[in-house]
């Protein structure tokens, strides 16, 4: 675990806030200084100070910076102090060792383990640096306009084992321009070239409509899922949105995708593929407390059980998928035009709702996004 | 090449009680082409996807050929699959589609063209080669889809519902397509669908599944003819096997079968096995399909004992023959598959007869069929 993946567990153990700080080492020696001018001694990884109403301890020393780690509120025992600095130092030395086995690597992991970790801070903090600090740079291409994406893998593995394996995979399909970018454990952030957008054929398009940034989107992450499951190791979830700088939004890439693939497992459990243009109502209906959520489904269910039989749901998914339309929904469900009708109008017969009438389509579309969460809580 | 065996495989998802997968065993033989049929939700994609290692495996072994295969990850099982959701790869052409996967397995580029152009040819798309998808029409992706499994050469071919993205007539032709190609390249294939229809005209054997179990293994004539139970037997056929329950009844030295307007003689090696079983004075169901169902006068000369008049409520000309839909044979409506050329009307009273040697009688309880259990 390393310290910032730490800090989280840290501050709900205590319940105060907790942070890391980052100080050059003259701020450091000015804030520790006393009211006499004179220099604590708190210069040694795990020593303590206190600082007006917080409590410092001195987790980390980097050449000219030091990192120090912030808790709030109340002041602690001896013993938990000495508990926290035994536990950090065991986060140090397992980061140490980690930094070790990662000397062997090439100088492009290398700087990707740098900034999976500077990003990991960033998506954990509550006041994230949304560019990248100019000591982290590989090359040019952080400059350009990419393609992010993330991947989640469900079989885990060690980070450092399968990163050469999985960077070579997408260099073969996607380009040599891609930059893969280790997150959390199973978690990993894939930049790819826009030039995969690029249409060599436009002539060619065999409905001869013009395809949108959104379908090539779509299209890439589709075939780009399909190889990981099997030429890679399995089943995985993938995201992907919109191009954009990495050294200017990839913090924000890396949040929207996250809460995309979240959001998509949440609601569309089955899914493997999440795009966030697909998720917005998703996305308005997660934002809803949960107690309101509950007691809306609540009321709603209690007019009929009707929506949560498995040929109901479905029905009306696969109803709604192909936009309310009857015919289509009758084909794809290999099932008599008539046979539909009459679910349609058991449902509008048990429920008042008519799902051929926009108003009503929308209000059961609500329903069942909110049984699908509720129902598992 | 080779065989596929699962032994007392299971899935249980996290949260949920019931296995949604249950105690599945199957021998699948070197070079067999075998489907897995049944309803959405039987746990036939599931099974599959097991197969594939996109799903871990609960409980049970898996073995392809005769490695265990529980722990092995998908690129490394040998396999090829096909799947409906199948997405090729966008920015590549048709070409380079099929050749990405011998690409990786670091195959001599000579190697790897002559794959590629091979099964090109065998798809019939090798005028397609420097297309990219998106240029293709939805027959001509599915293609390039299998074309990217055959390539591989794999020891086994999974194909989960590949053409339910295609209208019904490439869907017919695609099914044919698919049958020649696996016969040509005699890969073990096992093949996914909802479709009966796909599963009675491709499979050398059918595996029948309903809530995680498998009802039936069998080839197409045998699931077709014997039936273990009620659900087989009206999963298999279209239109449907009816059913009609009644009672069996010892009359005059026969075993007659009585329902509302039905009063049938049951042969006598069937009305044998009836007594023995003690079925005599028991509720039973009876189930005939549409075209054991006759109109024909000399049908009707010769089978005096099971003769029943109906009403046709609506009777459907589909030329080559026509569907009856007959009220007053049990309570519900009943369908007969006749002649085209019977030419019976909207509304008619006809007399039909049921060809009991090929009926089949079920346990009301148990569903099962008496004569096969």
């Amino acid at each position: 675990m390393s310290t910032f993946e730490w800090v989280k567990p840290l501050q709900q153990i205590l319940k105060s806030k907790v942070q890391l700080l980052t100080l050059s080492i003259s701020d450091w020696k000015k804030e520790t200084e006393n009211e006499s001018g004179t220099h604590l001694t708190v210069n040694q990884v795990g020593s303590w100070v206190r600082q007006k109403d917080k409590l410092w301890m001195l987790a980390e020393q980097d050449g000219n910076q030091v990192t120090v780690l912030e808790i709030s509120g109340e002041e602690l025992s001896e013993k938990e102090k000495e508990l926290i600095s035994w536990s950090m130092q065991l986060a140090n030395a397992n980061k140490e060792k980690t930094a070790v086995s990662i000397s062997s690597v090439s100088e492009t992991e290398r700087l990707a383990y740098k900034l999976g970790e500077w990003l990991n801070k960033q998506l954990e903090s509550d006041a994230p640096s949304y560019s990248l600090p100019d000591h982290i740079t590989i090359g040019n291409r952080l400059y350009h306009d990419m393609i992010p994406f993330l991947l989640i893998t469900e079989h885990p593995n060690a980070q450092q084992d399968i990163y050469p394996e999985l960077e070579k995979l997408l260099r073969s399909f996607l380009s040599d321009d891609i930059l893969l970018i280790p997150l959390k454990s199973q978690e990993w952030m894939i930049w790819g070239p826009v030039s995969l957008l690029k249409d060599d054929d436009p002539e060619l398009l065999q409905d001869g409509e013009e395809e949108t940034l959104e379908d090539s989107l779509t299209s890439i992450a589709y075939g780009l899922h399909e190889m990981l499951a099997s030429e890679w190791l399995g089943e995985c979830h993938l995201a992907v949105t919109q191009p954009v700088s990495p050294s200017k939004g990839m913090v924000e890439a890396a949040l929207t995708l996250r809460e995309t693939i979240s959001l998509g497992r949440k609601f569309h459990v089955g899914t493997n593929i999440h795009l966030p243009w697909m998720l917005q109502l998703e996305r308005l209906l997660n934002a809803i407390p949960e107690a309101n959520r509950s007691k809306y489904l609540e009321q709603s269910l209690k007019r009929a059980d009707l929506f949560v039989e498995a040929e109901m749901l479905g029905t009306l998914e696969t109803f709604f998928s192909l936009d309310c339309n009857v015919s289509e929904t009758a084909k794809k469900l290999y099932i008599h035009r008539n046979t539909l009708l009459y679910r349609l109008d058991k449902l509008k017969q048990e429920t008042g709702l008519d799902v051929r009438q926009f108003r009503d389509a929308v209000l059961v579309k609500i329903i069942l996004l909110l049984y699908k969460v509720t129902k598992r809580n | 090449m080779a065989g596929v065996r699962l032994e007392g495989i299971y899935k249980r998802y996290p949260g949920t009680e019931k296995a949604s997968v249950t105690d599945v065993n199957l021998d699948i033989k070197d070079k067999e082409f075998l489907v897995l049929v049944g309803p959405s939700g039987c746990g036939k994609s599931t099974t599959l996807r097991m197969i594939a290692g996109l799903e871990e495996i609960s409980e049970g072994k898996l073995f392809i050929g005769d490695r265990l295969v529980n722990d092995v990850a998908p690129k490394d099982r040998d396999i090829a699959m096909v799947f409906q959701s199948y997405a090729l790869y966008p920015h590549m052409n048709v070409y380079q589609n099929m050749a990405f996967g011998l690409k990786l397995r670091k195959f001599k580029k000579a190697d790897i063209d002559k794959r590629v152009r091979e099964a090109a040819k065998i798809l019939d798309i090798e005028h397609l080669l420097d297309r990219k998808p998106k240029a293709l029409s939805g027959g001509q992706r599915q293609r390039v889809a299998l074309g990217r499994a055959i390539v591989r050469e794999p020891q086994v071919f999974l194909m989960d519902e590949p053409l339910s993205n295609l209208d019904a007539k490439l869907r017919g032709q695609m099914r044919a397509e698919i049958s020649k190609l696996t016969k040509r390249l005699e890969t073990t294939t096992i093949y996914v669908t909802h479709d009966q229809i796909e599963a009675m005209t491709m499979g050398d054997r059918i595996v029948v599944m309903k809530d995680g179990f498998i009802q039936q293994t069998a080839s197409p004539e045998e699931l077709y003819n014997h039936p273990i139970n009620i659900f087989v037997a009206g999963f298999i056929g279209a239109p449907s096997m009816n059913f009609v329950s009644g009672t069996l009844v010892e009359q005059g030295g026969a075993v007659h079968f009585k329902a509302p307007g039905v009063d049938v003689v049951v042969p006598e090696g069937k009305a044998a096995t009836l007594r023995s079983k003690g079925y005599i004075g028991k509720e039973v169901i009876l189930g005939v399909r549409p075209e054991d169902i006759h109109e024909e006068p000399v049908f009707l000369e010769a089978s005096p004992n099971t003769i029943v008049n109906a009403n046709v409520e609506v009777a459907e000309n589909l030329g080559h023959e026509m569907y009856l839909y007959l009220n007053g044979i049990g309570s519900d409506t009943v369908i007969a598959r006749v002649d085209g050329r019977s030419g019976v009307r909207d509304g008619a009273s006809v007399k039909l007869a049921l060809d009991m040697n090929k009926a089949h009688l079920f346990d009301k309880e148990s569903e099962l069929n008496i004569f096969e259990n």
